[in-house]
């Protein structure tokens, strides 16, 4: 059994004249939750609505789990399963009634319905509103319904569109927990999520796409090497001097924290020198240190246009 | 194609259907609407002349089915082919449920199949109900009498009953093109108001057209034409050319609007 679960190669897609995914390669293994990040509009649901057959691909190959995904037009292979935006049901039946109808479109055999479909809504916290129509559910209640509907299928491979995205932090909570007992158990996971602390607490590898093409691939940690170090945050008994001597110091740059303080971006050689110059000044030390970057820091950093990022909007504001 | 897969679309469709008010009230109608009909023609003292059999109404109960078939030709049997037909598909774009049935085991082919029998389904059994309906009423209300054929001839009721029977079923072909024709504005529009209105809207242009004096060639291809097709049963000798014209447009307005419809479907990507 292969160790790779979804092998995109090549996927483009264009709507009229506009380009939604040029050249894209995704890449998910087996026991991991790899995360797929991009801002809006960047090509995410159109790579995971291709992934799941609902959109055809101009160009490239699918294999999921193996197998290779012909055309839209094609069964989803059994052990896949995906929730793409908010998940949508018949608003007439209720939530087991839903997943009845679901359960034998996946052909399950009929004795056996009964018991998946309960398991399913457990699973998924729902059997308090099994029997109530999908009608009068709210936002959280149809993603609940979204994921026992995604577990019906036993997957091996779970492809997830912002899955927390209308859940309360109790819901959010739980399915950041399913998808890490889903990785635990051996299936691959793919999430698409705006949340940064949600995909650096989840992911283990990550996807990022802007403008329908993949801007990096690899881990968490791969990208925090690949990132410009982060500054240093440097606190003192006198940052007004401690600023004033930095614009006189070689290889210095200090700009004053969001958080109070100064942020220091220099090598080591001309931070020591500065360290240094400011205790002969009689400048106390209270505290220097280098935080790690966040990964929404590293994403801004490859996302945003240069003529647009936080740092140059500050300099142009002051 | 997985058959099997197909029945289980059909089924769930069933499933669905049998969960809507709206099919019930359908069905409902038309089996209370003939009965309706035959009391208020046994009560009131005239009779619907102008209407084909309707000078027997008050004597035949086969008579009085015929006057409802003949009725219901101009707009009951499409809006009843178009109710399921012009909605199996749109409704899935109105509730936003493409994505959640095309994400499981069954193939577009499977699902436009499953989609297709039921529409095919339910628009058979309609015409059944109002056809036993209205024949029943008829034999219920006004009394098994015999009918007077358009021909003039009298047609004891054991002959007429059969053919009556073979009056509605002649129906089925037009009643089928015009499931097919909403079929096809289901998927293409994505609309159930026109997958439902549009071709009831048809039926009576075409039905008016035939009133005017347009080329022939045109009459013939008119899918409406087939819902008169039965007035050859009923006269001495019988003709059937006109069933088997009938039959034969309607085979191809459902085998044209199908195949694009299932064209549409199979390109189809499903976005937001």
């Amino acid at each position: 059994m292969s160790h790779v679960a979804v092998a995109a190669i090549g996927v483009s897609k264009s709507y009229s004249r506009r380009e939604a995914l040029c050249n894209v390669d995704l890449i998910a293994h087996r026991g991991e939750v790899h995360g797929l990040l991009g801002p809006n509009g960047a090509g995410k649901t159109t790579l995971l609505r291709v992934l799941l057959g609902l959109v055809r691909r101009d160009a490239g190959s699918v294999q999921l789990l193996g197998r290779d995904l012909d055309s839209a037009a094609g069964a989803l292979p059994d052990g896949i399963s995906g929730l793409i935006d908010v998940p949508a049901f018949y608003p007439y039946m209720s939530a087991r009634e839903n997943l009845g109808v679901l359960a034998r479109l996946d052909g399950i055999k009929r004795a056996a319905q009964r018991a998946a479909v309960d398991a399913s809504l457990e699973r998924a916290g729902l059997v308090a509103h099994a029997d109530t129509k999908v009608a009068g559910f709210s936002a959280g209640m149809r993603q609940r319904l979204g994921l026992a509907s995604a577990l019906l299928r036993s997957p091996q491979l779970l492809l997830l569109d912002e899955p927390t995205g209308s859940l309360d932090p109790a819901g959010a909570r739980d399915v950041r927990t399913l998808a890490r007992q889903l990785a635990r158990e051996g299936a691959a996971v793919v999430l698409s999520s705006h949340d940064m602390a949600e995909v650096e607490e989840l992911c283990s590898t990550l996807t990022i796409v802007d403008q329908g093409r993949v801007i990096f691939c690899g881990t968490v940690d791969e990208l925090r090497k690949r990132a410009p170090p982060a500054p240093h945050s440097l606190r003192t008994s006198d940052d007004r001097t401690a600023r004033a001597m930095a614009l006189h110091s070689p290889g210095i740059r200090v700009m004053p924290s969001a958080n109070g303080g100064l942020e220091v971006s220099a090598d080591v050689a001309a931070l020591d020198a500065f360290v240094i110059a400011l205790g002969r000044a009689g400048i106390a030390i209270r505290r220097l240190e280098r935080p790690p970057r966040s990964l929404e820091s590293l994403f801004f950093d490859l996302t945003t246009p240069r003529d647009l990022d936080a740092t140059n909007l500050a300099e142009m504001a002051s | 194609m997985n058959l099997q897969r197909a029945v289980a679309v059909a089924s769930v469709e069933c499933s669905k259907l049998s969960a809507q008010v709206k099919t019930r009230v359908a069905l409902v109608a038309g089996a209370a609407g003939p009965f309706v009909f035959a009391l208020a023609m046994r009560v009131q003292s005239s009779v619907p002349e102008d209407t084909l059999f309707g000078r027997s109404v008050k004597e035949s109960g086969l008579a009085l089915s015929l006057v409802v078939l003949g009725f219901s030709a101009l707009w009951v049997l499409p809006v009843l082919a178009s109710i399921v037909g012009g909605d199996v598909f749109a409704a899935e774009d109105r509730y936003g449920t493409w994505k959640t049935i095309l994400t499981r085991s069954c193939r577009r082919s499977e699902v436009f199949a499953g989609k297709i029998a039921t529409a095919f389904g339910f628009a058979l059994l309609a015409t059944a109900v109002l056809a036993v309906s209205s024949v029943a009423a008829g034999l219920l209300v006004i009394g098994s009498g015999p009918l007077v054929g358009l021909s003039g001839t009298l047609i004891p009721s054991s002959h007429a009953l059969s053919r009556v029977a073979l009056a509605w079923i002649s129906v089925l072909p037009p009643v089928f093109g015009m499931t097919a024709v909403a079929v096809l504005l289901s998927v293409a529009t994505r609309s159930s108001a026109a997958g439902i209105g549009l071709p009831v809207v048809m039926a009576l242009t075409m039905q008016l057209y035939a009133l005017v004096d347009g080329p022939e060639v045109v009459r013939r291809l008119l899918i409406t034409s087939g819902f008169n097709a039965w007035h050859g049963l009923l006269a001495e000798p019988s003709y059937h050319g006109p069933l088997t014209h009938s039959a034969v447009v309607a085979s191809v307005y459902v085998l044209s609007s199908l195949a694009i419809a299932y064209w549409l479907l199979r390109r189809r990507d499903v976005a937001a």
